[in-house]
């Protein structure tokens, strides 16, 4: 059940109705309501992983309470790493086994050793990569006493399998959200209204960016060997704006539909091709992702405070393993490792924290420079892209060899520009820059003008009938 | 109270939802109607009645292998309204557009062979007609018995949105500059270029089945006083056929079977669809065939 398909568009009336109007007595009722949401939420996917995730839900509470109540060391860390492991263990066999298997039966060959790798023929299960984070999160959270494990088990199996973050995030903390479901929810019209328009603007973002793009993106990379250079350059920025989209406007629907039900979800992009260097865009880009990274990987490993080589190692194993998280494919390594490059270089000169501030441009020569860097970390960033959206290694190499060729042809590129496009996205990110301090551009001033523009939009312009789902949710 | 508040600003964008899909659907139609230079169908549909002697009919094998130029050197006034993927089902709407728009037609050569396989609609060519939806009488009551009849006619717009990439924005802008496509060139015919060497095996592994939509260009030819003359157009040498034409001969034996006329590679595009040349001998064949009288 796609956000942007007629069955939600029925579910999510029906669902609001009765947690408002039948359900709405007690905190206990609506948790109810939307844990059986949820789960036939998960079930239109596919109801055989429903077990796992109700496994998983079970695992954590359970783990969380024996951590919490052990009184020796030793049977703290055996629950705690019990749970680390099986969690890991699932992600693991679902998401990495067989890459792990045919990658050393293929090092193997390469050594003159013929090995036939023992596959696994199995299904990624959608969201087990967010709902295992949440899990894990949960757990290390109660392993480092900076929460108390949580006893009741519908409150706790709601914190994981919250149906609008349930299969593409954004990836929640139970500091965040678990205070938010043992209480009773009170209807509040103005969350429900920025709700609405959030709901909106993530369709907007979805069917009219996203998946615009997606049909110059896709017939330049998937035909990449007869394009020219420049057209293959406007293919990186088509799937640039495709992935942001795709997967920003999935979370601002997330994040529209949770509101309607008076749950706050964390916010899981802001802006972030306004980033005027790497590190920026890293606080910008999938925060949820970035940040649960940042303090269960990255702070434990002792973050930026040691020494030179601790801190290139450090910055290295985060970007690869954020890479990883992506999928099991040499492509999104190479991706994480891309931005790892990225990033050292304003680590070691202390300038990773250079741009907290509100980027703001005016007339003046600074603004030009801002200008500039916000141009250079999107070129970055597109580079880094080709790898992301590659096949494979080899066709991003040989995609990235043929920019470089410096191959003119402008009828090509003709075939790739669309003025409709151009003009969307040229109304996109003027819209964005003009709200950027707000969370859902359709809020603030004027909202009730741009919220007709973006419904005419998308009746004018959005993609129905594409077979694409949201891409996150391979991950 | 928020929530009576919040209901009516769900309602009042629903309203405004509803509203402007409903001026979009009127101004979508009313520029589909305007234009008669974009595909066959508003071809048919916004150009004055004419008298043909021969009108085509039929899939791509249609399209692609009927020169119409050849029939008009002839002093035949002749259109090839064959479609891309085109089925019986849109051949027989075609057929009744025409007449239903007033058209005179002598003779119509429809192409019917692999189209007997099923009585589906071919789901890239059907939702050309949908623009004309409203106006058409005779697409109406053809439509009548798809599933989404009901939400293509009774929810404004929904049509256009569910095929933005064929009957979108872009093609509505087009319509309204009335920008000439290339489906009405050459008199609707449209030549393929050779093959590059070696042709794909072509199977027929499946059975022709009674049509209705063939039997109801039957009857509307019959009563309508056209002549129709039913053909199964060439296949390259390779084609693995089954018997598959002789089938449709037990099942219709008016069906002319021209399988084997043209078979040399060199005369094909791919398996199921000559070229430019091999388009030329098969139609001199038929003209030679069916329209030596009329021609003398």
């Amino acid at each position: 059940m796609f956000f942007n398909s007629l069955a939600f568009a029925i579910f999510l009336p029906i669902v609001f109705f009765l947690y408002w109007f039948v359900f709405n007595k007690t905190k206990s009722t609506q948790n109810a309501l939307l844990i059986v949401a949820s789960y036939y939420f998960y079930s239109c996917w596919d109801w055989r992983f429903l077990f796992l995730l109700v496994f998983s839900t079970f695992l954590d509470y359970f783990t969380g309470i024996q951590i919490e109540k052990s009184n020796s060391d030793r049977r703290r860390k055996f629950w705690f790493w019990l749970s680390i492991s099986v969690n890991l263990g699932f992600l693991g066999i679902f998401k990495y086994y067989n890459f792990f298997a045919s990658s050393f039966a293929e090092m193997f060959t390469s050594f003159g050793f013929k090995v036939s790798p023992f596959l696994l023929n199995v299904i990624l299960p959608v969201g087990i990569s967010f709902y295992t984070f949440h899990g894990l999160s949960y757990v290390i959270d109660i392993y480092y006493k900076r929460i108390k494990a949580e006893y009741n088990f519908i409150d706790y199996s709601l914190f994981v399998s919250y149906f609008p973050l349930l299969v593409a995030g954004p990836i929640e903390r139970a500091t965040h959200l678990l205070p938010q479901v043992k209480v009773k929810r009170e209807f509040n019209f103005e969350k429900a209204k920025e709700g609405l328009s959030q709901i909106i603007w993530g369709l907007f973002k979805k069917v009219v960016i996203a998946d615009t793009c997606a049909i110059y993106a896709n017939t330049i990379f998937d035909h990449y060997n007869s394009m020219d250079s420049l057209s293959l350059i406007l293919g990186t920025i088509y799937f640039a704006f495709q992935i942001y989209g795709d997967f920003s406007g999935y979370s601002d629907i997330a994040l529209g539909v949770s509101k309607l039900f008076g749950i706050d979800l964390l916010r899981n992009f802001n802006y972030p091709y306004f980033s005027r260097d790497i590190a920026e865009f890293w606080r910008r880009w999938h925060i949820s992702l970035s940040s649960w990274f940042r303090d269960y990987l990255y702070i434990p490993l002792g973050g930026s405070k040691g020494g030179l080589w601790m801190k290139i190692r450090n910055t290295f194993i985060i970007f690869i393993v954020s890479g990883f998280w992506h999928g099991a494919n040499w492509t999104y390594l190479m991706w994480g490792l891309i931005n790892a490059i990225y990033f050292l270089p304003l680590l070691l000169l202390r300038k990773n924290r250079n741009n907290t501030d509100e980027v703001d441009i005016k007339f003046s020569f600074s603004s030009l420079k801002t200008l500039l860097n916000i141009l250079f970390t999107f070129g970055l960033t597109c580079f880094a892209w080709i790898f992301f959206r590659a096949e494979n290694i080899f066709t991003a190499f040989n995609y990235i060899q043929r920019i470089f060729e410096f191959n003119i042809a402008f009828q090509n590129l003709k075939e790739q520009i669309s003025f409709t496009t151009t003009f969307v996205l040229l109304y996109f990110v003027l819209l964005e820059w003009n709200n950027r301090k707000i969370e859902c551009p359709l809020n603030g001033k004027f909202s009730k003008v741009k919220i007709l523009v973006a419904i005419v939009l998308i009746l004018l312009l959005g993609e129905f009938n594409i077979k694409n789902n949201f891409i996150y949710f391979q991950f | 109270m928020a929530m009576k508040n919040f209901l009516l600003y769900v309602f009042k964008i629903f309203v405004l939802t509803f509203v402007l899909m409903f001026i979009m659907d009127k101004v979508y139609s009313y520029a589909f109607l305007q234009s008669n230079k974009r595909s066959k169908i508003s071809f048919i549909y916004n150009s004055p009645p004419t008298n043909y002697d021969v009108v085509i009919l039929g899939s791509s094998r249609a399209n692609n292998h009927f020169v119409t130029k050849m029939f008009t050197d002839k002093g035949l006034k002749t259109f090839n309204f064959g479609m891309q993927g085109s089925k019986l089902f849109e051949s027989d709407l075609v057929l009744k557009l025409l007449l239903e728009k007033k058209n005179k037609i002598k003779n119509v050569i429809i192409d019917v062979d692999v189209t007997l396989k099923s009585e589906n609609k071919s789901d890239g060519t059907f939702l050309k007609f949908l623009p004309y939806f409203d106006d058409s009488y005779v697409i109406k009551e053809h439509f009548k018995e798809l599933d989404d009849f009901n939400s293509f006619y009774y929810i404004p717009f929904y049509r256009y949105l569910k095929f933005d990439s064929k009957i979108g924005f872009r093609e509505m802008f087009f319509s309204v500059l009335n920008k000439k496509g290339n489906e009405i060139d050459n008199g609707g015919y449209s030549s393929l270029s050779e093959n590059s060497g070696n042709l794909n095996t072509e199977v027929l592994d499946y059975q022709p089945h009674r049509n209705r939509y063939y039997e109801e260009i039957k009857k509307i030819c019959k009563k309508n006083n056209i002549n129709l003359i039913a053909i199964m157009t060439p296949m390259c040498e390779k084609a693995i056929v089954n018997d598959y034409f002789k089938k449709v001969n037990q099942l219709y034996p008016e069906i002319y079977n021209y399988e084997n006329i043209v078979t040399e590679d060199k005369y094909f595009s791919s398996c199921g669809h000559m070229n430019d040349m091999g388009a030329k001998v098969f139609t001199a064949k038929i003209l030679n065939d069916f329209f030596s009288y009329e021609c003398d």
